[in-house]
């Protein structure tokens, strides 16, 4: 029965009803940064440079302000001194561009006018004095001696690294290596590379901020919206609850949408106005806003004859750009299972976040974790081949089971991994026959979910029985919405309709830390499910009084109110329990996972992503093409609250991964500017570019920390596509693949490099 | 967006003293898919832009007349693709304009400007080229025919002199069986510019016309009398001899970020074999 008298049911989880929001999105009618109209508004437009790297020597504005509708040209002299600098991990990043630029976009003014088209107009006719210094773009560049230092050492006081562009080590590992590699039957070793990248959200980023009485209120296309509101609150000076921080849902946000850019910025200009000011990105501005770390990866793994691992040694290099944002973050995170999800009785990684004068890189879907991936699995199918095993025989071989140790100082292996791996073996029809030209592949991806978290969230029951769901998670497409509705509509017996999601104002919805790392069906499920608790637990107070019984003989579940004698529903208790005042019942809970100080990341995972992906394409030897004619993907979700949202992560992420796999990737000149900016260059995946055929699959064992024994899974599927792709044209053609994407031209190449190393062995 | 002035012509007289009064400062719409790029990012900054969507004389519309097959100024890439007359007797057209840009920019591409803006990887290049078409421009002094072998110059130039309006295109029908096919090269599947073009018509008498573009300042065209193209029979080394003299002019650029060098060289001898295969096939089906 229904709680509401209504007799619709409750949508469950577990269940697939329609997208809460989902015909706003498909219709147009959702409101986006972009849309958000304020009387009165300035269009604001940077000002760049077309070079990466440059000392400023003087900025003159006068044609510009000449320029009909100009308010403003704002540059770092309009800005507190010293210029005031953000970021989430480092504050290295200054609000404008201050005596130099680091990277080719770095905006160096902005403009502030009635129209955009006058905003254009005068950002063309600001006049910047400088003089280009050679840029380090490369990881080598970077790391050769006597390299251009991208940072002011001055800005990196006590840092022994200070001195060089590597701006932290890390070093993780366990057992002994170089006694692993003593006694290993087989050791093969190789070199990869994964190419930069940029999310290329489909909305827009945007960013609009607004006077708001002695405060500020900012619209932005913001992951984190309490965050964002943590940084504004301490470059501009003012109490967090005088900025008011608006985050509508984004379309799109990969990781590219997390941290604040360039929210201080504009919040100077609307402060120095007096009135809103706006900026929307163009995609060819948003490629030098966000991008992906791109690495160099050395992997060396150790093989007894029996195909168990005894050790993996990797050193991996990230290129992070000019400031660091979250990127050091993504190189800890991302390096760290970079074992994989095998039992390893050795492992050592160092990785190093290299600072270039390139874009800042920042979080991307996967966290850092594909580009290792990559080498990694690549390099174990090496391995396989060297010692005459079965490429999925060797993973079946030592992928770790339920309560296995990965590594010794965090969570153990909390799922059945080898059911993923059987299944997708099985889907890909792993071992059958293939046509002539046809290869396939298989890899397994291993992420650490959230380190730690904090999700608050508040439930309100209002006295017609309809529900309010509180949640900061920001709904960018994965469905957040939706979820947290079903989650209340489980608990509380309220159909959907009758259900409102509020999310996205800092000044009304409670404190979320983040939407990342998959985090939020977990860490913000388990917030709404406790504070559902908490409404029943108020129910069950209120019935108690009502029929003068025992709080303790009373049961409130799933809509239900269960007294000694009978069941009766929400409303029998809602209605008399508020009476004639009416009123609410209000219903808070949290989600917290503290930070472990002495832990390699400072906390162990919530829980681990694992997916499998086999994949089998066809290969053009005479033109290089690489058609997917199968791909399969599965991964242990714990139990998919909304198997449709599930399946549509999976396959997002899929389609997303074969982008940096067989052709997405920023090309560079030798001055550090970017070629390719746009899409006219820079390629991303169509629907007539996707695998013929694609499958998805989940495994549920409901082993998960989240509501009813969920898992965050919405990245697991991009981990090892490129991984899965590779080894399957590595098996249709003998052609070895080190190098990311794979488009026609560099498989062509790799086909004639296999020709030569053929024609050589014959030769001797 | 930089502020231009906009007119839309009713004539074509019009049209050509707005041209005549403005000269360099005026840039023509027709369906826009070049010109609103490059007025967005703008690498064009014309000071008036004018509209020839409501002139008569280059309606659209694919008429056969007197042997030849005109195709007004404006008709567009969805259109030329989908014709009885383009896939009956100029296939290569119909496959090359199938695959310019996106559905929706078929939708509003012409074949006039695709030719006008005289980008090397035009795909409508190569076929008008193998199908020997003619480019008929009006101009202040009247109306000119410009064979399209001498119409392209290089990247953005052609030879069309100022003032001139291109109002058609014509091709001869083909007077015997004819075997052609388009072939292209891109980094994926989905709309893209191609890093290699070409097409070939064979004939009953065994002379091949092939043609290919991107891979240099302007599309090439080569005509190859000695049949041996023709020749199912021939080896592959007699074909290769022949590609090698038909491929002498190309001269791919070592700075384009779309394909290397000799990766588009290699590329240019593949898809050659391959729409000659093809070409050989329909003349065979003829």
């Amino acid at each position: 029965m229904s709680a509401d008298g209504t007799g619709i049911s409750p949508t469950r989880v577990g269940t697939s009803p329609n997208r809460v929001g989902g015909i706003g999105r498909v219709t147009g009618a959702q409101q986006y940064v972009a849309d958000v109209r304020l009387p009165d508004a300035l269009e604001v437009k940077l000002v760049t440079l077309g070079v990466a790297h440059a000392r400023i020597l003087s900025i003159d504005a006068s044609a510009a302000l000449a320029v009909p509708g100009v308010q403003a040209v704002f540059t770092a002299a309009d800005l507190p001194r010293p210029v005031p600098r953000f970021g989430p991990q480092f504050v290295d990043r200054p609000v404008i561009a201050t005596g130099e630029t680091k990277y080719h976009g770095e905006p160096v003014a902005a403009v502030a006018a009635e129209t955009k088209d006058a905003a254009e107009e005068a950002a063309r006719l600001v006049r910047v004095a400088y003089e280009e210094i050679a840029p380090v773009v490369t990881i080598d560049d970077a790391l050769a001696p006597g390299a251009e230092l991208v940072q002011d050492p001055s800005i990196r006081p006590n840092d022994p690294l200070a001195g060089t562009n590597v701006l932290r080590e890390h070093r993780f590992g366990w057992g002994d290596v170089d006694a692993e590699a003593a006694t290993a039957d087989v050791i093969v070793e190789g070199d990869y590379t994964f190419p930069m990248v940029t999310h290329f959200a489909i909305e827009p980023h945007a960013y609009i901020a607004a006077p708001d009485g002695d405060g500020i209120a900012v619209w932005s296309t913001i992951q984190h919206p309490n965050w964002l509101q943590r940084i504004l609150s301490g470059v501009l000076g003012m109490p967090l609850s005088k900025v008011r921080v608006y985050a509508p849902d984004p379309g799109g946000g990969f990781g590219g949408k997390q941290h604040a850019k360039y929210e201080p910025l504009i919040a100077f200009m609307a402060l120095r106005t007096g009135r809103p000011c706006r900026l929307v990105l163009s995609l060819e501005e948003t490629f030098q806003a966000v991008r992906r770390t791109t690495t160099k990866v050395h992997v060396r793994h150790g093989l007894r004859t029996d195909g168990t691992i005894a050790f993996v040694d990797v050193r991996a290099d990230y290129n992070i750009g000019a400031y660091a944002d979250i990127a050091d973050r993504v190189v800890a995170k991302g390096s760290y299972p970079a074992a994989g999800p095998y039992r390893v009785p050795a492992v050592r990684i160092l990785s190093r976040s290299v600072l270039t004068h390139t874009v800042p890189a920042t979080a991307f879907r996967g966290f850092g974790n594909p580009q290792v991936n990559w080498a990694v699995e690549s390099n174990l199918d090496e391995a396989a081949r060297a010692l005459g095993i079965d490429r999925l025989e060797v993973r079946l071989r030592n992928v770790a089971r339920t309560g296995d140790t990965l590594n010794p100082v965090d969570t153990r292996c909390d799922g059945e991994w080898d059911q993923s791996v059987r299944k997708a073996a099985e889907m890909i029809g792993w071992g059958r026959p293939l046509p002539a030209g046809h290869g396939r592949g298989i890899a397994l991806g291993i992420k650490s979910g959230p380190t730690t978290g904090l999700s608050y969230s508040t439930v309100r029951l209002l006295s017609d029985g309809s529900v309010i769901v509180l949640a900061g998670t920001s709904d960018m497409g994965q469905g957040a919405r939706t979820v947290f509705a079903q989650i209340a509509s489980t608990e509380l017996g309220v159909p959907l309709d009758r259900i409102a999601v509020v999310m996205g104002d800092t000044s009304i919805v409670p404190y979320d830390q983040q939407t990342s790392a998959s985090r939020s069906t977990v860490l913000m499920g388990n917030a709404v499910l406790s504070a559902c608790r908490d409404v029943q637990a108020r129910l069950r107070a209120m019935a108690a009084k009502l029929h003068g019984i025992d709080e303790a003989a009373i049961e409130v579940a799933g809509g239900v109110v269960r007294l000694p004698d009978r069941e009766i529903g929400v409303m029998d208790v809602l209605k008399p329990g508020l009476g004639r005042m009416g009123g609410e019942v209000i219903g808070n809970g949290m989600a917290r996972k503290d930070a472990e100080p002495d832990h390699p990341l400072s906390g162990s995972a919530a829980f681990f992503e694992f997916n499998c992906t086999a994949i089998e394409t066809a290969v053009d030897e005479e033109t290089g093409d690489v058609t997917i004619v199968k791909h399969v993907t599965v991964s242990d979700v714990g139990k998919a609250l909304n198997p449709l949202q599930v399946r549509m992560q999976d396959e997002g992420a899929a389609i997303q991964g074969l982008g940096h796999t067989l052709m997405e990737h920023y090309i560079y000149d030798d001055a550090g500017r970017i070629r390719n900016l746009g899409a006219i260059d820079y390629r991303i995946p169509t629907s007539m570019d996707l695998p013929l055929h694609m499958e998805s699959a989940v495994v549920e064992n409901e082993d998960g920390p989240g509501p009813y024994g969920a898992k965050g899974m919405s990245e697991g599927a991009l981990l090892c596509v490129a991984s899965a792709v590779g080894a399957a044209v590595r098996d249709a053609t003998g052609a070895e693949l080190h190098d990311l994407p794979l488009t026609p031209e560099v498989v062509w190449r790799a086909l004639r490099e296999r020709d030569r190393r053929r024609a050589e062995e014959v030769a001797r | 967006m930089h502020a231009f002035a906009y007119e839309r012509p009713a004539t074509l007289a019009e049209a050509l003293a707005l041209m005549q009064a403005h000269g360099s400062a005026a840039r023509l719409l027709a369906g826009g898919t070049d010109l609103i790029i490059r007025l967005r990012d703008g690498s064009a900054r014309p000071s008036v832009v004018i509209d020839v969507k409501r002139i008569p004389e280059l309606d659209p519309g694919i008429r056969v007349d007197a042997g030849r097959l005109v195709i007004g100024a404006r008709t567009v890439m969805t259109d030329i693709a989908a014709d009885a007359h383009v896939r009956r007797h100029f296939l290569a057209l119909a496959e090359a304009a199938s695959v310019v840009g996106s559905v929706q920019i078929r939708n509003r591409a012409t074949l006039a400007g695709n030719i006008c803006n005289a980008s090397p990887a035009a795909d409508t290049a190569p076929p008008l080229l193998v199908y020997d078409a003619t480019v008929v421009a009006a101009g202040p002094d009247g109306t000119r025919r410009i064979p399209i072998d001498a119409f392209f110059v290089r990247s953005g130039v052609t030879t069309l002199v100022p003032g001139e309006i291109v109002t058609a295109i014509e091709l001869p029908v083909p007077d015997g069986p004819l075997g052609a096919a388009h072939q292209r090269r891109t980094r994926r599947r989905g709309h893209d510019l191609a890093s290699v073009t070409l097409s070939v018509a064979i004939g009953g008498s065994g002379t091949t016309r092939l043609a290919y573009g991107s891979v240099g300042p302007r599309p090439v065209l080569h005509v190859d009398g000695s049949g041996v193209l023709a020749d199912a029979s021939a080896t592959a080394e007699a074909k290769a001899r022949v590609f090698e003299a038909a491929f002498a002019d190309a001269s791919p650029s070592p700075r384009s970020m779309r394909a290397g060098p000799d990766y588009r060289l290699a590329m240019l001898r593949v898809l050659g074999a391959r729409a000659v295969a093809t070409a050989l096939d329909r003349l065979a089906g003829e």
